[in-house]
């Protein structure tokens, strides 16, 4: 159905991509008024609302999926765009974050009940040395809202950590971190440490943070690089289609 | 516009106050409101990380070589932006001799604004004692020979340093009166370090205070700093460098008007946009490149980026940020050759 809720089709003229217009639009064709206004509460970062919403749609009927697929991925697909164009920034991406997590709360143990299938695995973390995880975190988000399944190793990780996720956790793409000029070089020990032990073929590598640059990232051999949390959410989409073709 | 010219020769610290108060200089000073400390240096005056960060003798070794080495116009005695928060309680990661010592922000030990409240051993603490000793030590040894840098973090740092990033910035969005109140009493640890560095013999004093664009909106710099940063000219009265790292064009022309000398700028911005943005309202420092010119190139690139700094009409040169630790030393004594070579051929001496 087209938009009826006011709100969001103010928020929706924000997505000015022709690409990105047709499949935000055609997302929300299958998004009913109720679904409508979580995505719409999710944006404006009412999680209170969403929270409401959620139970009430799930209280009549809808089913988890539908609720996320149609309700909070459509509200967070607007905060991606919006956060990559700069219209907004991080406090207003870590409320619409906390509205999602309250939408999620909900829905999780119902999807994880139902064995839906995820997108793909990643492990993340912030470099040896690190310990910022700002960034990091907001890629988790926008990865975990996009239908993957995520494990955060935090901050200061080893090399040694990241390996033994990958192996764990059979994930098929990693995800690093690093704000520091003194750490960014821990990203290429890494990526040495997956070729010493034999796994660097396993596994897709992306990098990021303020100071990596594509430039580096190739220099240090890792196989992408995002400048922003919407950009990893690609790249990671990228690379798992990689992966899967040289399997 | 471009520093104007003066025609005698001017010491550092004259040259350096001189570029801070809008006065004709001799060449444009080559500064470091932050740290310009590298491992090579940390070797060749034996005080390495972390012990240089925490003991005052060694700090002040390792901080003049940025004058006694790399040719640079200031000396500025930290290299870290640890002190304050660690006098306040924060958990630190030390690290070794090859990374900057770091607040652990996952663990943050206040929550509310009623838990802000001014230790009575503050300006005592170890952390907080080291910085000011390196300063009078430094003034007792160079004098007024070289303009002595001191630092003194600014209240919305310290806040993601205390309350942790992510629940300050979500307070942000939830309670901005409370937040402007948080703000407010944080400044006390900015004005009493800062004094203290000034009694101590700092001639200038960086104040860092991270609204970055990477984080936050031009808007937010606007509302809730630009007032609280205005008052610091009254509160410190040396010449203070503000310092925000990342994109930053967009509150320049806010950051203009606060009154401060000058204003730290990182090279996501570029060096003329930039002077577009300020429009004379305050001086800028910066923006070599770290990671990728200054670290990974040679000085032939440094020269270039230096030069396209001072085409621009930028007052003082600087690398943006803390230069990462194993910088060559070649590419760093490249500044301040460049910056001679330049004023050597553009500004016409004999005119004055």
């Amino acid at each position: 159905m087209p938009i009826v809720n006011e709100g969001l089709e103010r928020e929706f003229e924000w997505v000015t991509r022709p690409g990105e217009q047709k499949h935000i639009s055609e997302a929300l064709d299958l998004a009913d008024e109720m679904m409508q206004e979580i995505a719409y509460q999710l944006i404006i970062g009412k999680n209170l609302e969403v929270d409401r919403l959620t139970k009430e749609c799930l209280d009549k009927g809808y089913t988890a999926n539908h609720i996320l697929d149609n309700g909070l991925l459509n509200g967070m697909a607007i905060v991606g765009v919006k956060f990559r164009d700069n219209v907004i920034f991080v406090p207003e991406v870590l409320v619409a974050a906390r509205a999602m997590k309250a939408g999620m709360a909900h829905l999780e143990p119902i999807l994880s009940a139902s064995g839906i299938e995820p997108i793909g695995t990643v492990i993340m973390g912030t470099v040896k040395g690190d310990l910022h995880d700002i960034g990091k975190n907001l890629c988790i988000m926008m990865l975990r809202g996009a239908g993957w399944v995520v494990h955060d190793l935090g901050v200061d990780t080893a090399p040694e950590e990241f390996a033994d996720a990958v192996m764990e956790f059979e994930a098929q793409v990693v995800g690093m971190s690093a704000l520091l000029t003194t750490t960014m070089p821990n990203m290429g020990r890494t990526i040495s440490y997956f070729e010493d032990i034999g796994l660097r073929d396993e596994v897709r590598i992306m990098v990021g943070g303020a100071p990596v640059t594509r430039e580096f990232a190739d220099e240090m051999g890792a196989d992408g690089y995002g400048e922003n949390a919407v950009d990893c959410v690609e790249t990671a989409v990228s690379l798992l289609a990689l992966q899967k073709e040289l399997a | 516009m471009p520093s104007t010219k003066f025609a005698g020769t001017l010491t550092a610290r004259e040259r350096t106050l001189r570029a801070l108060r809008g006065e004709a200089v001799d060449r444009p000073p080559v500064t470091n409101p932050t740290n310009v400390a590298t491992v090579e240096l940390m070797d060749l005056v034996e005080a390495p990380f972390p012990d240089a960060n925490r003991d005052p003798e060694m700090n002040a070794r390792l901080a003049a070589t940025g004058y006694t080495q790399l040719g640079f116009d200031a000396i500025a005695p930290y290299f870290s932006i640890i002190q304050e928060s660690s006098a306040l309680g924060c958990e630190m990661q030390w690290e070794g001799k090859d990374n900057w010592p770091t607040v652990r922000m996952s663990y943050p030990i206040w929550k509310t604004v009623d838990d802000i409240k001014m230790p009575s051993d503050f300006l005592e603490h170890p952390d907080n004692r080291t910085i000011i000793e390196s300063i009078r030590l430094l003034k007792q040894e160079f004098g007024d020979e070289v303009a002595i840098v001191g630092k003194t973090m600014g209240p919305w740092t310290l806040a993601y340093h205390v309350f942790g990033v992510e629940p300050f910035l979500l307070a942000t969005v939830d309670d901005p009166p409370m937040v402007m109140d948080m703000l407010h009493r944080l400044k006390q640890f900015t004005i009493e370090f800062g004094l203290a560095q000034i009694e101590a013999g700092a001639d200038v004093l960086t104040l860092p205070d991270h609204a970055t664009g990477d984080l936050v909106s031009g808007e937010y710099y606007r509302r809730f700093l630009m007032d609280l940063h205005h008052e610091f000219v009254e509160d410190l009265p040396v010449p203070i460098m503000l310092h925000i790292c990342g994109s930053t064009t967009d509150r320049m022309p806010y950051i203009a008007t606060t009154g401060m000398a000058a204003f730290h700028f990182d090279s996501k911005n570029d060096p003329q946009e930039a002077m577009d943005a300020v429009d004379g309202g305050i001086n800028l420092v910066g923006n070599l490149n770290n990671p990728v010119t200054l670290y990974s190139k040679g000085p032939e690139e440094v020269r270039a980026e230096v030069f396209k700094c001072l085409d621009a009409g930028v007052q003082l040169i600087a690398p943006e940020c803390a230069i990462p630790l194993k910088t060559k030393l070649e590419n760093l004594l490249e500044i301040p050759r460049a910056v001679e070579d330049w004023a050597a051929e553009h500004w016409d001496y004999s005119e004055n």
